[in-house]
Order: structure tokens, then sequence, then C-alpha cells
């Protein structure tokens, strides 16, 4: 079974390659996204995160406190690269939302019984049994691959700026990190794939080593000068 | 990273009179360094073996940022686990050092199941390999 809807502003993907799996937990899929996305978005004027923003809501509730939680545990572990509340700009966990979402999209699926699918967020990818096989893209070439994985059980995520430009700042200096065209990360589930990604990313060069030290992570990164890095253990399919 | 060098370099040169005790090189350089820098994040990791378990300690090496001594546990002739029992007090001690393999950039077509990348709007999905991969069914 295939799916395609748009949520939270991206392609979900959904291929499920268990036979005959009932069509209800994907909607319930595409229902909790759809909530997570009015409920999380600082683009929603009257999302909890915008009012909490604005100091409407005192305490956060539990989800949101789950979410702001790691936000504030990568902010310190990337020494303040990675900060879901720069100065002069709106509080925006997305970068966190979007991984931890999806993840729980996928144990919904896995709960519901599916033991083989795929699952797709706009280049967030989870591989639920497996081997999948997986390409990360291109920095240069939208059409080309510049790696493929073998998954099986686990998450990867991409960071990277040639989609939607220099949207990722670095929290240390409040300019876009640019050390990096791309930075892929494998981890046991997009939670961690998606965050490490992006706060990775937002330190840079660095980054790389810093993702790379993570227990259960594995990285493929194109730096600015094209070179490729990537950890021992990343799985390259052959 | 330019200060992890050389703790990483002394905390091996800490492990040579281990190393040469221990019965097998095995392994070779590059993974023992990995094994070595590895459990120093985790020290907790130590001391689970069973009865073939030797634990050695190596000897202190001065650094610029103090003295270094490394103890490590071995399973029969693997390295079971690393610990530090003498390390300068600074942050990059305590971080493992991760293998990086460097390669040159390629761009390759391949069949594929899905695509990973940087987060694709609505509105380039059309224009991309997920599309397609999604169309093709």
């Amino acid at each position: 079974m295939r799916r395609v809807e748009h949520v939270m502003g991206f392609p979900v993907s959904v291929r499920i390659d268990d036979e005959d799996f009932p069509e209800a937990p994907v909607d319930g899929l595409f229902a909790w996204l759809r909530a997570v996305d009015a409920r999380f978005s600082p683009f929603r004027p009257d999302s909890e995160v915008s009012r909490l923003d604005r100091g409407e809501v005192r305490e956060p509730g539990p989800e949101l406190r789950e979410v702001l939680g790691l936000c504030e545990e990568y902010r310190v572990t990337t020494g303040g690269a990675f900060d879901v509340r720069l100065p002069g700009r709106r509080l925006d966990p997305c970068a966190v939302v979007k991984g931890w979402s999806v993840q729980k999209g996928a144990e919904l699926l896995a709960a519901a019984g599916a033991r083989r699918f795929c699952l797709n967020a706009g280049g967030d990818v989870v591989a639920a049994g497996g081997p999948w096989r997986v390409g990360v893209r291109h920095p240069e070439h939208a059409d080309r691959l510049c790696t493929v994985l073998d998954l099986t059980d686990r998450a990867v995520a991409t960071s990277a700026r040639y989609e939607r430009g220099d949207h990722i700042i670095d929290g240390r200096t409040g300019r876009p990190a640019t050390g990096l065209l791309s930075l892929t990360v494998v981890a046991p589930t997009l939670t961690e794939a998606d965050t490490v990604a992006t706060a990775a990313f937002a330190m840079g060069a660095e980054g790389v080593e810093w993702a790379a030290e993570r227990a259960g992570c594995e990285v493929f990164a194109v730096d600015a000068g094209r070179r490729v890095l990537r950890s021992a253990g990343f799985p390259v399919y052959r | 990273m330019k200060r992890a060098i050389p703790v990483l370099v002394l905390s091996v040169a800490g492990l040579i009179p281990v190393w040469r005790y221990a019965p097998s090189h095995d392994g070779g350089a590059s993974s023992t360094v990995t094994e070595a820098a590895a459990p120093a994040s985790t020290p907790s990791a130590s001391s689970s073996g069973g009865t073939t378990s030797t634990v050695v300690s190596g000897s202190a090496i001065d650094t610029e940022k103090g003295p270094v001594q490394v103890e490590v546990t071995f399973d029969g002739q693997r390295i079971a686990s690393v610990r530090m029992l003498r390390q300068p007090n600074h942050p990059q001690t305590t971080a493992a050092v991760p293998k990086l393999i460097e390669e040159t950039l390629r761009a390759q077509s391949a069949d594929i199941d899905t695509v990973s990348g940087a987060t694709i709007t609505s509105d380039g999905y059309k224009e991309s390999l997920q599309a397609a991969i999604d169309a093709k069914g």
C-alpha cells in the first residue's frame, strides 16, 4: 500500500508492504500529523507554540514539554549552535517537532501491526523492517544521489541548504550555517536522526565529528569544499 | 578537534605497553583507536567479562593538559573496555573521538526505495526523485 499526503508544508509518502494492511491506521497517522501541525506550528497564531511564545499559555502541555526538553538538551550539547529561541525571532521548535512527530506516527503504524514499511516525510525517513535501499540526494544535482543506504529498522534525516536556502541558523553567531553542503544522520529513531542532523548542520564543519560521536549515530557529510566525510559504520549499500 | 588530536595520540601512546601485552594484534591500529576512544565517555561499560577477563593499566603519560593514564579490560584477547584512570580536567578529553572516512563526492543513480534529502516543500515535490518513486508505485 502506498499513499502520499501533504502535511506541515511537505509531502509525506507512506509505503507499507504488509499484505492487506488496513487504511484506518494510515488515516490515523495523517490525522496525528495534522494535529501536531495545528498545535506546534509557529506559523499558526492559534497554536500552542505561538500562544506559549506570546505568554498566553503559562505551562506547556506534556507533549510540548517533551519537545522543548529535547530542544534544550540539544542547545546545551551543541554549545548554543542549535537554538529554537533565537533573539528577535519567534519560538521555532520545527526541527525537533518534525522528527519527533513522524517517529510517533511510525510507532502508530507499528502498533497497528505494520512490520515492513517506509515513511518518508519531506526527505526524512523511518525504515521499519527491511532491508530498504535509501538514496541520499546529491547536494548539487536534484536528480542524482551521493550515496545509497542499506537500512533496516532505523531512521535517516538530511539537513542541507539546497531546498529552502539558508534557513538553519548557527545560534552562536546568529548567522546562517554555511560550513556544510549537506549532512545525513542515521539513528535508531527519526527523533534523534532529524534533530542531530539539524543541530550538527548548525554547528558547521565541527558538527560532523560531534554527530559521529553520538552513540548509535552514523554520519555522511559533504562539506563546503565538496569533500565527503562519513563515519566508519555508515551503512552504505553494496 | 585540534586539541583532541594530541590527546588522542597520547591516549594511544599510553595504550602501547598494554597493546604489547595483548597476545593478538588482530584488530589493527585504527580499530584499536576507535575502541580505545569510545568507552572513555561510558566508563560504566567496563568489567563485564567472564572468567577470562584481564585488567591492565597503562603507564601515565604527561601531556600539556596534565597526565593521562588508561586501564584496559581484556575479554580473552579482545579489548572489552578502556577506562581513563587519569585525565586532564578538560572537556575535550571526555569525548570519544570517532573515526571519519574521507571520500570524494560522487553523483550516482541507483534503483532505490526512497530518498533522504533536505526538507522538500510541497511545491518542490513534483520535480523530486521521491515523486517519481511514488508515481511508479
